[in-house]
């Protein structure tokens, strides 16, 4: 179902290489002002979508419209005008200073005011003065991510795009993309840090074997984590009914069980006011990591702990 | 770096200076080598004692009477393909599959850049290099003129840079299209092989292999028969053959980069 007001509308998207679709039958939309992070395990297919997203690959079959216009290969460019795109791996121009790069990047948005990519850079600190060939991968990275915002796009995409940064790099980043999605930029990311994409996307879409399995809010998934119990007794005890990813083990002296429990706290209580002879109890919140785990579990029916 | 054009020149700045005072010093040695062989006629011995085949390899006898016909024979029908098939493919497989294979291809279509221009703009800068790589051909053999103290008539010269950059420009596009049709690097590489090398032994070979005759017109420099050229004979089949190939070579790189996917 394309959303009439939607700046990103994915309709059945497959790609097939080879005999193997790598995404299949993808479909999302995105509205103005969402930031979307889009999240799966390494050959999940969130770089095949986001590159037919950008016009670099041909769909097998499905639509994709940015802006209201279906994109292919051929007229990517048109909706290019609206959107920057940046990626963890990009191979910027490496005879090029940065200072060149963004001059060139600035003529094909017809860009006449450099105040935004001076105050971006002024933010990053990048070396524009080398070539980009000898720079580090964070100072390329630095780079690749100023070009894609610089021209105060309405989407920007982006792949993996703090892979490069150092954590300081990293929380700047975090402040940007805050600070776009306050000024009502569109935003879809694909990260491999969860805690990133928790942080600033307000929904998330969850891509498993080219599959999109869920397509959920942020605070959701963080809701979603519950808490870690571990408990030690004398004697064993049975876990309480909701417990999952149970654990048990015999020690010196007693018994130990560690759960996850994501049904409410005073059911918990209850639970717990009924363990005798206890000898120790830790509560805790359980990661968001593990809940995406879970959410992996509960919707294909395994386990993967990346 | 306003566009395109501009900044794959800039990109291959050194690539262009490199082969422009190769190309020279290549034409000026080759003139200032002319009175020699013009005045030994020892070599001229020499040189019937060879194989036919290898004779075809160092040119018409007769074509080093006259400085124009030497030039004709010994640069631009022996050394100038051999040194223009390097060039090209260099230029021609670096400005496609191997600025595709760094992800530098993704980087230009994810700008406001549409296909057709990036074509567009890296075929202007080859077309561009090639002419720059003619002219300086042609500067290395005045600058010859000059220290033998020769003169040439200067539609010779024309003549033939005019036609070796037909030659290099259509030699160029052909790996260019296939380049950008296919992005396969392997490929493209062996296509620009195949037509160079494949092109210089067939032309080389056919005046004394009988049964390659009937292919020598699949040889891409059948089309510049510098001697002839040099003696004023400028056939415009041969203008057209290498229009012809530069034409479907860009038509095919434009109608098939437009639609495939990219890699890298």
């Amino acid at each position: 179902m394309i959303r009439p007001f939607s700046i990103v509308s994915v309709d059945k998207l497959t790609k097939v290489y080879g005999g193997r679709a790598a995404i299949d039958a993808v479909s999302f939309t995105i509205t103005k002002g969402e930031v979307v992070g889009f999240v799966g395990l390494n050959g999940a297919g969130k770089s095949t979508t986001i590159n037919s997203l950008l016009g670099f690959l041909r769909p097998s079959s499905g639509v994709i419209e940015l802006f209201g216009k279906r994109v292919l290969p051929e007229n990517a460019h048109n909706s290019h005008k609206k959107l920057g795109f940046a990626s963890g791996d990009m191979s910027l121009f490496t005879n090029l200073t940065g200072k060149q790069y963004f001059d060139f990047v600035a003529h094909r948005y017809h860009l006449k005011n450099m105040s935004k990519c001076n105050d971006l850079v002024t933010r990053f600190e990048p070396d524009l003065d080398k070539k980009i060939g000898t720079l580090s991968r964070g100072n390329k990275q630095k780079i690749a991510l100023i070009a894609a915002f610089m021209a105060s796009p309405e989407l920007v995409i982006l792949d993996e795009p703090s892979s490069g940064l150092d954590p300081l790099m990293q929380q700047l980043f975090i402040e940007l993309i805050r600070s776009e999605r306050e000024a009502g930029t569109t935003i879809f990311m694909s990260s491999h840090y969860l805690n990133e994409v928790i942080d600033v996307c307000s929904r998330i879409l969850l891509i498993r074997d080219g599959k999109l399995i869920k397509d959920i809010p942020s605070a959701e998934l963080m809701n979603d984590g519950g808490k870690l119990v571990h408990i030690t007794t004398h004697h064993e005890i049975l876990p309480p009914k909701d417990a999952k990813d149970i654990e048990k083990n015999q020690i010196e002296g007693g018994f130990e069980l560690t759960f996850t429990y994501k049904a409410t706290a005073a059911k918990l209580q209850q639970w717990l006011g009924g363990v005798t002879q206890l000898i120790d109890l830790t509560i805790s919140d359980h990661t968001i990591e593990a809940a995406f785990d879970d959410l992996y579990e509960l919707e294909t029916g395994e386990v993967n702990h990346a | 770096m306003r566009n395109l054009f501009m900044k794959t020149l800039y990109d291959k700045r050194v690539f262009i200076i490199g082969w422009g005072l190769g190309l020279a010093f290549v034409g000026y040695l080759m003139t200032i080598f002319y009175p020699a062989f013009h005045q030994d006629n020892g070599l001229d011995q020499l040189i019937k004692s060879l194989p036919p085949a290898l004779q075809g390899l160092v040119g018409n006898l007769d074509n080093l009477k006259e400085l124009s016909t030497y030039l004709g024979s010994q640069l631009f029908n022996v050394r100038i393909p051999i040194f223009l098939s390097v060039l090209t493919i260099l230029l021609a497989v670096g400005l496609t599959v191997g600025e595709e294979e760094k992800g530098q291809i993704r980087i230009l279509a994810g700008l406001p850049l549409s296909r057709r221009s990036i074509v567009l703009s890296k075929w202007l800068a080859i077309v561009f290099i090639c002419v720059v790589a003619s002219l300086m051909t042609i500067a290395g053999i005045l600058v010859g003129l000059a220290v033998i103290k020769e003169t040439l008539d200067t539609m010779v010269l024309v003549r033939l840079g005019s036609l070796m950059t037909l030659l290099s420009i259509a030699l160029a596009t052909i790996i260019f299209g296939v380049g950008l049709a296919t992005g396969k690097k392997g490929l493209t590489t062996a296509v620009g092989v195949l037509v160079a090398v494949g092109s210089f032994l067939l032309t080389t070979f056919a005046s004394a292999v009988s049964w390659l005759v009937p292919y020598e017109k699949l040889s891409i420099l059948h089309y510049f028969p510098a001697p002839d050229i040099a003696k004023g004979t400028v056939d415009g089949m041969n203008i057209i053959v290498y229009a012809a190939i530069t034409v479907i070579f860009l038509a095919l790189a434009f109608i098939l980069f437009r639609r495939r996917d990219l890699r890298g």
